[in-house]
């Protein structure tokens, strides 16, 4: 016992003086912080001795299982990327935004895609009546990304694009974009959502039946693991399960869940496992219910460590840590009073920092109404700068872990998480899960509940439910050029009159025999997309090869 | 009697259907058969299964912003099929200065986000039974006394008992002047106790005390769906005091029944929003 009791110091006194040598290099933010007062601030809070009970539930931040962050340092080193989501009408104009948002201080991108980009329609299609340029910047072409990433150094700036069927589509034409600009594809960062087992339980951007979709993933994490090294090939996203209604547990288990199915689609397909899983990336929500938020991202970084150790059997320690992504939660946002929205938006984003988010987005007041105008966009932003520079919160690394009611909670949801996983398990893994409705029932039957609690009043949403005003004032909204359709459709025409049909028929042949056979995809996609083929025309004929996903 | 029988569809690309699950669901918690198309659906393709299935109403539900143009090409669709007598109602994400526009092009209601679904179950129950030119009649009992109305002739000189004998809160002072009274809110459990003054010699309460002298004037029962009470009411032979409401104090919708039917004792209906919490 005293000689384990030792080891543990041990460990503890040897992760101090590997954080100082880390320090060494990255400095942290300040030579030493402190309180108002003038007390020191830790850079982590322990229990005087570390028990064997501690090293394995909690474990020092940036070491195995990772419960109190990925990095020794966190926030002292480093805040968050700040990562904004946006993208409405043209190229053009969601490029203003973007630089507009780069001078606010915004260290990422995050593009906000259309729904035909999203489906792989062109403008012109019949399925994009009404819906071009709403929800997101339209791409129909290269012609149109390089107009989205005009003066933004890519080599510079990451880049997030929430993309899935056609991620492939989108990713090949930011790297032929790069190149253009004369940054190699191994230099260019960022993220990918890629995750279309999300997209059949929740968010319905899928395209093709599952198997198809799962090849298309797993030579999307082949092509980077050898050629863009630094780009985040998935990011598994529990968000748009939550925002479909499920709880906090149902999100984390079935993000994991399908987080296993992408590892054993890889392994499946012949990647080693510590080749891919640097990259994976995932996307949680920020809710309501402030500890449990915190406990579930605490929870998530252990569950992952646990199953990519023990059940993968990776090694190195970036296959072992969960990165995420945090965005708070629309469905809280009340069209009534928006202005509320920005202390729900407030009270969500610090649990996503509380529990350790590696990038953020808050979402701005008045997002149940829709998309942002200019200003509630800033005060989103704001909001984060707040945080993250006057609360004092990222002066210490996990500042609620060894609370009582947190460990408890974390202990809870892990334990909650591994009975779904077993279950999905036993039902032949989450596709499989997926295939049957299963997810889906759990989470209609969940949001259903939900429904029922806030029209009987036992869920209190404040100036919806109650503490309501009479006469609700009229905010000025953000409208979408409603001509932005026509104009779009002109600008296809255009480029389909000027490009070389020759070699854009010839380069959808190619991609059609490789669909057809079971080569690496991605450098026939960026064949295609560097001759000018449209997104529409891509996932055509990759629609026509692999057939459509109707729904259960 | 039949079954009311609703398409709920999701025209348009965007993949969220919580609403519309959870519309579909509470509609038939309700009573009525609902049929949901799933994602991604053409004005067309919804117009055929709407009239396939033979439904009364269609409820669409939109959150990509393309309800301007989809939303109108169903309801006209459908007029060309001679279905216009299907009754279309729409929600999602759809900004205030859209929704006149969509009732012009014939959606009967748009539901905006924080709407009750037992509101929408309701609305398409009587516009259904409308079109069909079924009687409803409301079986729910009013909720609760939401105050007793007493008349005074003075506020300054009744209100000492109420507050310093009774210990009750004064909430708020208020003048109707449409009605020619200054009225106390005096706040007891769930109810309240307003004390009215009368403001000049013509109003109902000046009259009432010349009359009777000073006590209890009114009792006020909280209902929702006051217009329809009061057609029923009236079609059951009660005598009336408003044909249809008025707005009262607090901003409530109100009206009164005839003491004759209601052996000699003046009853309110009121429905309010609930108080702004300071």
């Amino acid at each position: 016992m005293t000689t384990e009791k030792k080891d543990f110091q041990t460990q503890f006194e040897e992760w101090k003086a590997l954080t100082e040598k880390l320090i060494e290099k990255f400095p942290e933010k300040k030579e030493a912080f402190k309180t108002s007062s003038g007390i020191d601030i830790a850079r982590l809070g322990h229990p005087e001795s570390l028990d064997e009970n501690y090293m394995e539930k909690l474990g020092l931040p940036g070491q195995y299982p990772y419960t109190r962050g990925i990095q020794p340092t966190m926030y002292r080193g480093r805040t968050w990327t700040m990562r904004q989501y946006a993208g409405f009408g043209s190229a053009e104009e969601t490029n203003r935004r973007f630089r507009y948002l780069l001078d606010q201080g915004q260290t990422g991108l995050s593009v906000a895609f259309d729904l035909p980009t999203q489906i792989g329609y062109d403008s012109d299609d019949m399925m994009a009546k009404g819906e071009v340029g709403k929800v997101g910047v339209a791409i129909d072409s290269l012609d149109d990304m390089e107009a989205l990433l005009r003066d933004i150094p890519l080599d510079k700036v990451s880049t997030s694009m929430t993309i899935n069927a056609p991620a492939s589509v989108l990713l090949a034409m930011y790297i032929v974009v790069a190149e253009k600009q004369g940054v190699s594809q191994a230099q260019i960062s960022g993220t990918i959502q890629n995750d279309i087992l999300k997209e059949y339980i929740a968010r319905g951007t899928y395209i093709f039946p599952p198997k198809p979709s799962m090849r298309l993933i797993t030579d999307i994490f082949a092509y980077c693991a050898e050629h863009v090294p630094r780009w985040n090939t998935i990011s598994i996203s529990g968000y748009h399960i939550r925002e479909a209604g499920s709880t906090a547990a149902q999100e984390l288990a079935f993000t994991i869940a399908n987080g296993i199915a992408y590892v054993d689609a890889a392994i499946e397909a012949g990647l080693k496992v510590d080749d891919f899983a640097p990259r994976l990336a995932f996307f949680f929500n920020g809710h309501n219910q402030f500890l449990e938020e915190v406990a579930k991202f605490r929870a998530a970084r252990r569950i992952w460590a646990k199953i990519m150790k023990e059940r993968y059997g990776a090694k190195k320690p970036k296959s072992l840590q969960l990165r995420f992504h945090t965005q708070v939660a629309g469905s809280t946002l009340t069209a009534q009073q928006p202005d509320n929205n920005i202390v729900r938006v407030t009270i969500q984003a610090l649990a996503a920092v509380l529990g350790g988010t590696q990038s953020l987005h808050t979402n701005a007041k008045d997002e149940a109404l829709a998309l942002p105008t200019e200003d509630s966009a800033r005060i989103a932003l704001r909001t984060q700068q707040i945080i993250a520079n006057e609360s004092g919160v990222t002066d210490t690394v996990d500042p609620l872990g060894g609370s009582y009611f947190i460990e408890n909670l974390t202990d809870q949801l892990e334990a909650y998480v591994f009975e779904y996983i077993q279950k999905i398990d036993d039902m032949g893994g989450a596709v499989s899960a997926v295939e049957q409705g299963y997810m889906q029932r759990e989470i209609h039957q969940a949001a259903y509940e939900t429904q029922k609690k806030i029209e009987s009043g036992e869920e209190v949403v404040v100036g919806m439910n109650q503490y309501k005003l009479e006469d609700e004032p009229k905010p000025e909204l953000h409208r979408i050029d409603p001509e932005l359709q026509r104009k779009q459709i002109e600008k296809l025409k255009t480029l389909r009159a000027k490009r070389d049909q020759r070699r854009v028929s010839a380069r959808l042949e190619e991609l059609r025999s490789g669909a057809k056979g079971t080569s690496n995809l991605m450098p026939l996609i960026i064949n295609c997309v560097r001759d000018y083929c449209t997104v529409g025309e891509i996932c055509g004929v990759l629609r026509e090869e692999f057939g459509e996903y109707t729904g259960i | 009697m039949k079954k009311i029988r609703v398409l709920i569809a999701k025209p348009g690309l965007d993949g969220h259907d919580r609403g519309a699950l959870v519309i579909a669901q509470a509609l038939r918690d309700y009573g009525m058969e609902v049929i949901y198309t799933g994602l991604r659906q053409t004005p067309q393709q919804i117009v055929a299964a709407a009239i396939q299935e033979d439904v009364d109403a269609i409820g669409l539900s939109c959150l990509s912003g393309a309800h301007n143009e989809l939303f109108p090409e169903i309801v006209s669709l459908l007029e060309q099929r001679d279905a216009g007598d299907i009754i279309v109602v729409g929600g999602g994400v759809i900004p205030w200065e859209d929704i006149p526009f969509l009732e012009s092009k014939g959606i009967q209601k748009v539901f905006t986000p924080g709407t009750p679904t037992k509101d929408t179950a309701i609305f398409i129950e009587k516009a259904v039974y409308e079109r069909d030119g079924i009687e409803q009649s409301i079986k729910e009992p009013p909720k609760k006394i939401d105050h007793i109305g007493i008349a005074v002739t003075s506020l300054e000189e009744a209100l000492p008992f109420y507050v310093n004998q009774l210990h009750l809160q004064l909430e708020a002072i208020e003048e109707v002047v449409s009605e020619g009274v200054k009225v106390a809110f005096l706040k007891i459990g769930e109810s309240r106790i307003e004390l009215l003054e009368p403001i000049g010699d013509a109003g109902p309460i000046a009259s009432f005390i010349r009359k009777r002298g000073e006590g209890i004037h009114h009792i006020a029962l909280a209902a929702d769906q006051i217009e329809d009470r009061l057609r029923e009411l009236s079609k059951n032979g009660v005598k009336l005091i408003h044909d249809t409401p008025v707005k009262g104090a607090g901003g409530a919708n109100i009206a009164f029944l005839h003491p004759k039917s209601a052996g000699g004792v003046l009853y309110e209906l009121c429905s309010k929003a609930t108080k702004e919490a300071e």
